[in-house]
């Protein structure tokens, strides 16, 4: 029995202090009070004065009371469901809780079979999805890539039908515009067996992106509209550069983004109190040489930790980034770069963490390097799980028990936890020198290459629901014949 | 090379916007040709910042400054230019298309023309093809250039060069293109002059099409 004693589970990791998160969420209310936002969408901005906003034309300032009630209201902890009905599949989302999946929409991709960059096909989603359902540590699915062989309007429909039937692992449904997402919708609540079912057990969260510096646009905001109506977890993601879109400084491009985030919490929240709402924002530098925006620069990581510790403080869970490289291939730093930022995500406790397998600055989507990060996150999980501390886990006793010149390979206590206190690599090679040798001297990146194919080989997902199945034909059949009309061609998309 | 063409240069290069007025002034009281200034001052200092750049000596914060440090002298020189009958190296209307809104790397390209000593005409984002029309009516560039970030409206491109050739203009201009997921083949595709990968390369290009490099 032990009283008044306190343990920390897991690696401690805190970059601010309590009054420094203060006065970034203090910073935050006043941009959205003082500056506000432009807000593209007519229904929106009435939506946001009748909670309350100052609405002059396109902008929209929030009274800071506006946004700590939508921040009150929007929930911390909540759970997105395998298709399936897959427990392991689950993400509980809460406090100390990282998760990780890939990114989406990269124009081009690492053809799993000849290994060289090409444009991103409609045949490349089903893979990726595969691969990350068999890949343990990588717990949600975007698909790497924009489909670029379908006509230019269907690409996200045709991304979440390949996506969906591949992975029972919860998705996170990137897509044009509100078309798109009612056809993305209505797949995924058949296979959940209904609206109501589905609200119950959401199985895929819905992602709108506004545009930096303050603006959000008519799609971000349609698609919020849509998502927010039908109880669809939503991320609503900005992806400022600091030092382009945003302020230089990283105190500032946090406090940027977190504007640019919460004018969609609050649109969000005054439709659907409670609707669980993922903050987003990529925060990175504009490499002032190249011009790019750098998914491999450390500033990366680092924002993103700020970033992380403002939503947490203001209570909600974070879209995350990591595990995305610079390098053009699979090499030293792709790993230096994916690793390290993995890593990072893990020890903020970043909720969701996206754009793993990202390459050549979010260009190119690799599923070799979605597989190398699948085990530096086992790597980071390990480390990040800590050292638990009790009676049993001090092994006095056992040390007793062997005593001096003894040793602990027969010991009970070592049976008990040998495979739960080590971690096991899938791809780290651990041999000695000789069996390397025997064993055809493979690298990393060979062994990346095999599971990968293994997998494909292999891996078998579970099945959709045949009247899922169904759904998606009509659903594509449905669009195809949309776009062919020249009215529907010719809609306002913006204002 | 006269001092005070060197002294101008060197504050082109250091992009101190105090100074490059009264030098610039200065200079032409000495007796120097506007023309003189253009080239052997203005130009000489954005092209050694151009080679520091590629070398990655310097930054793209600095070379806007001496971009505009430079536009600032052409201020005084445009009218004089002009008055001589002296051409500028060119003039080049930059707009992001219709639907897009992502033009973080239009301006830079903007600035970056600037710098290579272009005449620039920024139309903004959201551009429709009608508007481009009007735009190279109005101000008759020798380069046009034109911007998207989505694959969506990546297409409107092709639209616009379109909308150019139905109104007799598509000869009259180079049509260069860049944005995140354009390619030369896409260039290739739809009837562009030309693609450039980033603000630096789109100058260069507009430098070759000018004849100017």
């Amino acid at each position: 029995m032990r009283t008044n004693y306190r343990v920390h589970s897991g690696v401690n990791f805190r970059m601010f202090s309590q009054d420094q998160l203060e006065e970034l969420l203090l910073g935050v209310l006043h941009v959205l009070e003082y500056t506000g936002l432009e807000v593209h969408h007519e229904e929106s901005r009435d939506i946001l004065k009748k909670a309350g906003a100052w609405v002059d034309g396109k902008r929209v300032r929030l009274p800071s009371y506006m946004v700590k009630r939508s921040l009150e209201m929007a929930p911390r902890s909540f759970t997105l469901f395998a298709r399936d009905g897959d427990r392991k599949h689950d993400i509980h989302i809460g406090p100390g809780r990282a998760h990780f999946g890939p990114g989406p929409t990269c124009p081009n991709f690492i053809d799993v079979e000849t290994l060289e960059r090409r444009p991103y096909v409609k045949s490349d989603v089903p893979l990726v999805a595969k691969v990350v359902d068999a890949l343990p540590n990588i717990d949600f699915c975007e698909s790497l890539g924009t489909v670029g062989d379908v006509h230019y309007d269907l690409g996200a429909l045709y991304e979440f039908a390949g996506m969906f039937p591949n992975t029972s692992k919860p998705i996170v449904a990137w897509s044009y515009d509100q078309f798109d997402s009612a056809g993305i919708h209505k797949i995924a609540v058949t296979e959940a067996g209904g609206q109501e079912a589905f609200e119950k057990r959401p199985n895929y969260v819905h992602y709108c992106e506004p545009l930096s510096p303050l603006v959000s646009t008519f799609e971000a905001l349609d698609k919020l509209v849509f998502a927010a109506r039908n109880r669809i977890p939503l991320v609503f993601t900005p992806c400022p550069i600091a030092g382009g879109t945003a302020p230089v400084t990283a105190a500032g491009i946090i406090t940027q983004a977190a504007a640019e985030s919460w004018m969609g919490l609050t649109v969000a929240q005054a439709i659907q109190p409670g609707l669980p709402f993922i903050m987003g924002g990529v925060l990175s530098v504009m490499d002032m040489n190249s011009m790019i925006l750098a998914y491999g620069a450390p500033e990366l990581p680092l924002m993103m930790a700020g970033l992380t510790e403002l939503a947490h403080y203001a209570g909600l869970p974070l879209w995350q980034t990591g595990g995305c490289t610079d390098s053009k291939t699979f090499d030293e730093q792709a790993i230096i770069e994916g690793s390290l930022s993995v890593y990072f995500s893990a020890l903020t406790g970043g909720d969701l963490t996206h754009d793993v397998g990202y390459t050549e600055s979010a260009m190119t989507g690799s599923v070799f390097q979605l597989a190398a990060m699948d085990e530096a996150i086992g790597y980071a999980r390990r480390i990040t799980r800590g050292i638990e501390v009790n009676e049993d886990t001090l092994a006095v006793d056992v040390i007793h028990h062997v005593g001096p010149n003894g040793h602990y390979l027969r010991e009970p206590h070592t049976r008990r936890y040998y495979k739960t206190e080590f971690w096991y690599p899938n791809l780290c090679d651990r041999r000695n020198f000789e069996e390397w040798d025997m064993m055809g001297r493979t690298t990393m990146k060979d062994r990346a290459i095999a599971r990968v194919q293994d997998i494909l080989a292999a891996h078998q997902p579970s099945p959709l629901k045949p009247e899922t199945e169904k759904v998606i034909r009509e659903v594509l059949e449905e669009a195809e014949d949309r776009v062919k009309q020249d009215a529907w061609q010719n809609r306002p998309r913006a204002e | 090379m006269s001092e005070i063409l060197e002294q101008i240069s060197t504050v082109v290069i250091e992009g101190d916007l105090d100074e490059i007025v009264d030098l610039t002034e200065d200079a032409l009281d000495d007796g120097l040709t506007a023309q003189e200034i253009l080239d052997s001052a203005l130009m000489a200092g954005m092209d050694h910042v151009g080679v520091e750049f590629k070398a990655g000596n310097m930054f793209v914060p600095e070379v806007l400054r001496s971009a505009r440090t430079m536009q600032m002298a052409m201020d005084i020189l445009k009218p004089l230019l002009a008055e001589s009958g002296v051409e500028m190296v060119g003039k080049v209307l930059l707009g992001t298309v219709k639907g897009d809104l992502h033009d973080i790397g239009k301006n830079l390209v903007g600035m970056m023309c600037e710098g290579a000593g272009f005449e620039v005409k920024d139309i903004g984002k959201d551009v429709a093809p009608e508007a481009f029309i009007e735009a190279i009516k109005d101000f008759e560039p020798d380069i046009v250039g034109m911007s998207a970030l989505l694959t969506t409206t990546m297409r409107v491109m092709e639209h616009t060069i379109k909308a150019l050739e139905e109104a007799g203009l598509r000869d009259r201009v180079k049509v260069m293109i860049g944005g995140a997921p354009v390619t030369q083949a896409f260039a290739d595709q739809i009837g562009a002059d030309g693609y450039a990968s980033n603000a630096a390369s789109a100058a260069d290009l507009a430098k070759r099409f000018a004849g100017a490099a």
